[in-house]
């Protein structure tokens, strides 16, 4: 929309709604020139129109009186599904008796301008309203942009603070990565068995965040002990399993400043100690029974043995994710709370694939998520939620085109300098994810020696403006060369900005 | 005859009507296509059908583009009507009502026929 304004010099998209087509034709007579006027004859038309493209409504100017959906109703649905936000709405009406008048400023109406109305007036207004709620937009993005910046940092010091011991354990830091994939996954589905439990999504995603410090107590740990290749003695293991009481204790001379039970510190508390503990009381260090130890921990616990049974450890393989199921159903793993087992059972597919690639991306799913919890915390920024939420969905859907498309479809983003293909994309060109510096990788040299330089000098010639390019190449598939077209499309950051930022492709084999 | 003109035949407010929507030419165009407007015709079949709600919007309706278009007459009698259907069934007879709106309605198109192209 913003690019639309820019071309146009117009100052936005007013959606006009009457049922008289004369009303509607003076009034986009009168804002023409200045804007970009949508009809609508009906509240029911208008509702179509709002439910494809809100976001792109800079005002509406409303009847009252109509068939079927009348202003005030349409007043009504736009105010339940929040669209009032972000779109003022100025009512025009024949009725200037104060209960009309009222009642559209309870319904959350901006303003309210009665007939015969001065062409002057309404163009005013419409501007006025139009302005402030385009000022408000940049502030709410300003600070959007500061909570964003701020949970991305706090989610890297968590990561960093978990990595550092995991290292130490001779670990590559996908453990933590892992447990909080898992844990995220499962809380979820929990959420809508139990609502008894409360899980809201800003507890979630606490508990989630809190789920990467659960080992940290290791870091207290001698490291022959930690890093043994075969079996810990009894005494050993003993030293072993401070490690809860440990990290518990490091969390609690951390000064914290609110001290409530969803606090980050007092999750993590909670998980960092009694992540061993076991439903039926034969865990450690506490033998907590049952519904004693707090949801958190006990999620953090099965997503623990899960991940540790599906990797590969100095002492044993990697079981595949079936039998891992297997073996924690069986109780061969220590016994968890019922309710949790069906949701790994109900969430295994889920787990295999968000555990494959939601890793790979330099912002998963599962941050957004968080993100868009902090920020709907902070009620005034509902707009910016929804905006992340919506973000989420785009992300969502093109997730779902990658993985049941039969074409492959490839994508690159610049800064990252990483590589992701389509399911179908692996598959026939037999890649394995993560491709970071696909110039180097010897995945796609094994395709073709100069391939990604090539691709790279024909994208020199996109513009903003003209952002697709074609290529013809030559790929190595199974040791036999294969032509193919490569279809790409840069994507910019910015009009103004000199280079592109990303790259999306599609690659078609040729027959020969 | 000229707008000034078709405004003091059909007794309407040609002073407000400028000063509100400024240009003749915005004014003229507009009372042109006052005639293609239903409602009239909306407003006499649904009296005829008794159906009352549908009565309320077409007479609400030509109130409102009357007074935006300055129609003082018509906006008058119709508003009377407008009231009286408002509660969703007649507080009183409505036909007389109905062709006070009628006669003021075919005044005003006849006024509108005999303005000057341009």
């Amino acid at each position: 929309m913003e690019k639309q304004t820019e071309k146009t010099g117009r100052r936005g998209v007013v959606l006009v709604v009457d049922d008289n087509a004369l009303n509607r034709a003076l009034l986009t007579d009168i804002l023409d020139p200045d804007y970009t006027v949508l009809e609508a004859a009906t509240g029911r038309e208008a509702l179509g129109i709002l439910t494809a493209r809100w976001t792109d409504i800079s005002l509406i100017l409303l009847d009252v009186i109509m068939p079927e959906i009348d202003g005030f109703e349409l007043l009504s649905v736009m105010n339940q599904r929040n669209w009032l936000d972000a779109v003022p709405v100025i009512m025009l009406s024949a009725d200037g008796s104060p209960g009309y008048i009222e009642r559209a400023y309870d319904l959350g109406a901006t303003d309210y301008i009665t007939r015969p109305f001065d062409e002057r007036t309404v163009r005013h207004r419409v501007e006025n309203t139009i302005n402030l709620y385009a000022k408000q937009k940049v502030m709410e993005d300003m600070v959007t942009e500061q909570i964003m910046e701020k949970e991305r940092s706090n989610f890297q010091m968590v990561e960093i603070l978990s990595n550092v011991v995991e290292f130490r354990n001779g670990e590559s830091g996908l453990h933590v990565r892992h447990v909080r994939a898992i844990t995220d996954v499962l809380l979820h589905c929990l959420r809508r068995r139990c609502p008894q439990y409360g899980l809201t999504t800003a507890k979630i995603a606490v508990i989630t965040n809190a789920s990467a410090l659960h080992d940290i107590g290791k870091i207290s740990i001698d490291e022959k002990i930690l890093n043994k290749p075969s079996r810990l003695t009894p005494e050993e293991f003993e030293i072993m399993k401070t490690h809860t009481v440990t990290g518990a204790r490091m969390l609690e001379e951390t000064p914290q400043q609110d001290a409530d039970n969803d606090s980050f510190l007092h999750v993590a508390h909670d998980i960092c100690r009694w992540h061993h503990e076991r439903y039926d009381g034969r865990g450690y260090p506490d033998g907590l029974v049952g519904e004693e130890i707090p949801i958190a921990a006990q999620v953090v616990a099965l997503a623990d043995v899960y991940d540790a049974l599906t990797a590969t450890r100095v002492y044993k393989p990697a079981y595949p994710p079936d039998q891992a199921l297997q073996m924690i159903l069986n109780g061969e793993c220590g016994t968890f709370n019922p309710v949790l087992l069906e949701c790994l059972k109900e969430c295994a597919h889920r787990l295999k694939r968000e555990l494959d690639l939601n890793l790979s991306s330099s912002m998963s799913a599962m941050e957004i998520r968080r993100v868009t919890s902090e920020l709907l915390s902070h009620g005034e920024l509902s707009t910016a939620g929804r905006t992340l939420n919506l973000l989420e969905q785009e992300r969502s859907k093109a997730q779902f085109y990658a993985d049941t498309t039969q074409d492959i479809f490839f994508e690159y983003d610049r800064e990252s300098h990483q590589l992701t293909t389509s399911a179908a994309g692996e598959r026939l060109l037999g890649i394995k994810p993560p491709v970071t510096h696909p110039d180097t990788d010897p995945q796609i040299l094994a395709l073709g020696a100069g391939l990604w330089d090539e691709l790279r000098e024909q994208l020199k010639e996109a513009t903003y403006l003209d952002p697709d390019v074609q290529a013809e190449c030559t790929l190595t598939l199974s040791g036999q060369p294969r032509r193919c077209r490569v279809d790409l499309r840069a994507l910019w950051g910015g009009e103004d900005l000199p280079d592109y930022v990303r790259v999306v492709g599609k690659l078609t084999l040729l027959e020969d | 005859m000229d707008l000034k003109e078709c405004y003091a035949r059909l007794e309407g407010d040609y002073a407000g009507v400028m000063g509100r929507l400024r240009q003749e030419e915005r004014v003229a165009k507009f009372l042109r296509l006052f005639p293609q407007d239903e409602n009239f015709a909306l407003l006499t079949q649904a009296l005829e059908g008794q159906d009352w709600p549908l009565a309320f919007r077409a007479v609400h309706s030509i109130k409102g583009v009357a007074l935006t278009l300055g129609l003082t007459r018509l906006a008058n009698s119709s508003g009377q009507l407008t009231e009286v259907l408002r509660p969703g069934a007649p507080t009183q007879d409505p036909w007389p009502l109905y062709r006070a709106i009628q006669e003021d309605y075919n005044k005003t198109v006849a006024a509108i026929g005999g303005l000057d192209n341009g």
